[in-house]
C-alpha cells in the first residue's frame, strides 16, 4: 500500500468514511436501544487491535506467526489473575494486585513483549514452515500451561464480575465510554503503525520479506528489527488481551489455543497482508460472519448454523483468488492482481 | 608495495567431497581493477561468497586492509568497506529505483530504529541515493519501480547499490551477465570509470571486457588458482590457454 497521504482521493474518502462508521456506532446503538451492536462494534474494535498487531509481523515482515493466541490470552490472564487475588483478597507474589486499567495494560504489555522476546530469540532462528511450527509451538505450552494451572481454574477460565478502573471510574459504568477506549487504543495503534511502516523501521521489514540476503550484505542486522517487531506486536496483541478480558467478563486458555491464532491469521489474510488498516476490516468481516451466519443457517435448515465456518472457507478463497490486498484492496479498488 | 585493500590467503571451502574453493589465495590493492576468470564451476562464485561474509571458510583468513574479517559476518563487512553485487540481479522488485539505493544508504546511515519520520523525506538518505543514480546513469528511472527495469538497468542499480558510502572494496560478481552488446559497453565504461577509486574485483566470463578492464588477472580452475599476473602474461600462458581460453570462448 502506498503511504496514506499518496492514496488517491478514492481511498482517501472510504478509509475516511469506515472511521467515521466506527466513531458512529455508539450514537447507532443507542438510536436503536440495541446493546448488542454496541458490544458487537467492541469485539470488532478489540480483534481488530490484535489483527492489526499481528499484521505487522505476519504481512508486512513476512513472517507466519501461528502463536498470536499466546499474546492475547497472556493480556487477558493478567486481568483474570489480578481479579481473582483482588476478589479474594488475597495476594499476588506478595503484592497486593491492582484493579486499574493504567497499571494492568502496561504490565500485560510488558508480560508480552518478555514473552514475545525471549520465544522470539528462538522463532526467528527459524524460517519458513519452521517458524509457523515453533510459534505454535510455543502458544500450545502456553495454552496447556494455563489450562493445568488449579490455582486460576484452569481450563474454566476465570469469570470477571467487574471490569477494570481507569483513574477511578469502573469500564463497566458506560459500555459507549469502553467503546471508545478501544476505539482510541485500535486508532493510535494504526496512525503509529503506518508511520512506523514509512519509516526507516517499515521500510527494513518491507525490504527483508522481500529480499532477505540482500539485507544482509546491504549491512542491516535484520535479525534485530523482525524481533522488534515481533516484540511490539505481542505486547500491543497483549492489550487487546486485556481489553477483551474486559469486554467479555471472562478470561479462559481458549484465547491462547491454536484456533484462536488461526482466527486472527484469517483475520489479516481476509482483510489485506501488511496494510494494517486490512486487518481491522478482517475482524468486521469475521465477528459478523460469525454472529449473523448461524442464525440464517439455521433458518435454512434447523441445526446448521453451528457450522457456519462451511460459509466462511469459500468466502475466504474468493478473497484470496480476486483480491491481492484481501477485502481492502477491492474496496480501494488498488489490490486487484 | 602498499598495503592490500583486501586479501585471502589459503582459502578452503568444500561442499560435502567437492572442493569448491582449494588454497585460494588473492590480493586486490587499492584502486586496481583485479579480474577473476575462470570455466563454469570453477568456485568464483564461491570465493566471492566467502570474501562477502555469506560463507564462512574451513580454513584461511580475510583481511581487509589488514583487519583479519575472516568470520566477521556479512553485514558488519559492509561496514567495514566491502560492498558487492550479485550474479542473478539481487534487488527490491516492489520498491522504486530510487528506494532500493535509499536502503543501501539507509544501512550506513545510522539506526534504523526510527518509527515516524518518512524515509522518503530524509535527504540524509534521498541525495546520497540520487547521486548513486547518477553515477550510474539511471537518474532517469529513479521512481520505476526497481521490477519494472530491463535487465540491464537492474544491473546498473546493483551498482549503485554497491557504490553508496564510499567502500573500499566492491565485489562484482558478472556485472555484465546476460546484458546486450549496447548495455555491456556502457558497463564497462563505468567500471573504467570506478579504476583508482575502489579496490575492485571483477568476475566475468566477457573476456573482450576482462582483458580491457582489468589490471591483473587471477584464473581459477576447479577451486584453484592456475595463474596470476598481468593481462598480457596471463593471455601468454600455456596452462591457461589450455585449461580455458581454448574452450572456445
Amino acid at each position: 500500500m502506498p503511504p496514506l497521504h499518496e492514496l488517491p482521493l478514492r481511498a482517501k474518502l472510504v478509509l475516511g468514511g469506515l472511521v467515521l462508521l466506527l466513531l458512529l456506532a455508539p450514537l447507532f446503538a443507542v438510536l436503536t436501544g440495541d446493546a448488542y451492536l454496541l458490544r458487537l462494534a467492541q469485539r470488532i474494535v478489540i480483534y481488530g487491535l490484535a489483527a492489526a498487531a499481528l499484521d505487522l509481523v505476519l504481512g508486512v515482515a513476512g513472517l507466519v506467526s501461528f502463536g498470536h493466541g499466546a499474546f492475547l490470552g497472556l493480556g487477558a490472564y493478567v486481568v483474570g489473575i489480578a481479579f481473582t487475588h483482588g476478589f479474594e483478597g488475597s495476594t499476588f507474589l506478595g503484592l497486593e494486585p491492582s484493579q486499574d486499567l493504567l497499571v494492568l495494560a502496561p504490565l500485560a504489555m510488558l508480560v508480552a513483549a518478555l514473552f514475545a522476546f525471549s520465544t522470539g530469540l528462538i522463532c526467528l532462528r527459524t524460517r519458513g514452515v519452521a517458524f509457523i511450527m515453533i510459534t505454535l509451538a510455543f502458544a500450545q505450552m502456553l495454552f496447556f500451561f494455563f489450562v493445568s494451572l488449579e490455582r486460576y481454574n484452569g481450563d474454566d477460565g476465570v469469570a470477571l464480575w467487574s471490569r477494570n478502573d481507569l483513574a477511578g471510574t469502573s469500564l463497566a459504568a458506560d459500555e459507549t465510554w469502553f467503546y471508545l477506549l478501544a476505539l482510541a487504543c485500535l486508532l493510535l495503534f494504526l496512525l503509529l503503525g503506518l508511520r512506523a511502516l514509512d519509516a526507516r523501521f517499515g521500510r527494513v521489514l518491507r525490504a527483508a520479506k522481500e529480499n532477505e540476503r540482500r539485507m544482509l550484505t546491504l549491512g542491516f542486522a535484520v535479525q534485530r528489527y523482525r524481533l522488534a517487531a515481533f516484540v511490539l506486536s505481542g505486547a500491543v496483541t497483549g492489550l487487546a488481551g486485556v481489553l477483551l478480558a474486559n469486554q467479555s467478563y471472562f478470561v479462559s486458555p481458549a484465547a491462547m489455543s491454536w484456533q484462536s491464532s488461526g482466527h486472527l491469521i484469517v483475520m489479516v489474510v481476509l482483510g489485506g497482508l501488511g496494510t494494517l488498516i486490512g486487518p481491522v476490516l478482517g475482524a468486521a468481516a469475521f465477528l459478523l460472519l460469525e454472529d449473523l451466519t448461524p442464525p440464517l443457517m439455521d433458518l435454512l435448515v434447523p441445526g446448521f448454523g453451528q457450522h457456519w465456518k462451511l460459509l466462511l472457507g469459500p468466502i475466504l478463497i474468493g478473497v484470496a483468488l480476486l483480491a491481492r490486498r484481501g477485502l481492502l484492496g477491492l474496496l480501494l479498488g488498488t489490490g486487484r492482481g | 608495495m602498499a598495503e592490500a585493500a583486501l586479501a585471502a590467503l589459503e582459502l578452503v571451502k568444500r561442499f560435502g567431497g567437492v572442493t569448491a574453493t582449494d588454497r585460494v589465495s588473492l590480493e586486490l590493492l587499492p584502486g586496481e581493477i583485479h579480474a577473476l576468470i575462470g570455466p563454469n564451476g570453477a568456485g568464483k562464485t564461491t570465493l566471492v561468497n566467502l570474501l562477502s561474509g555469506e560463507l564462512v571458510p574451513e580454513a584461511g583468513t580475510i583481511r581487509l586492509a589488514g583487519r583479519d574479517i575472516t568470520r566477521t559476518p556479512a553485514h558488519r563487512r559492509r561496514h567495514l568497506g566491502l560492498a558487492r553485487s550479485f550474479q542473478i540481479t539481487s534487488i527490491f522488485p516492489g520498491f522504486s529505483a530510487l528506494d532500493n539505493v535509499a536502503l543501501a544508504v539507509q544501512a550506513l546511515a545510522g539506526s534504523s530504529f526510527r518509527f515516524w519520520r518518512p524515509a522518503a523525506r530524509e535527504p540524509e538518505l534521498v541525495e546520497p541515493a540520487q547521486a548513486a543514480l547518477v553515477r550510474v546513469g539511471l537518474a532517469e528511472k529513479a521512481s520505476v519501480q526497481a521490477g519494472a527495469l530491463s535487465h540491464g538497468e537492474r544491473r546498473q542499480l546493483e551498482v549503485a547499490m554497491a557504490l553508496v558510502g564510499r567502500p573500499s572494496v566492491i565485489l562484482l560478481d558478472e556485472p555484465m551477465a546476460g546484458m546486450s552488446p549496447d548495455e555491456s559497453r556502457r558497463m564497462v565504461e563505468l567500471i573504467g570509470e570506478l579504476r583508482g577509486h575502489y579496490a575492485l574485483l571483477l568476475v566475468e566470463h566477457d573476456m573482450d571486457a576482462v582483458f580491457r578492464l582489468a589490471d591483473r588477472i587471477t584464473v581459477l580452475v576447479y577451486g584453484r588458482v592456475v595463474a596470476s599476473g598481468a593481462p598480457a602474461a596471463i593471455r601468454a600462458d600455456p596452462e591457461v590457454r589450455k585449461a580455458y581460453l581454448g574452450e572456445g570462448d
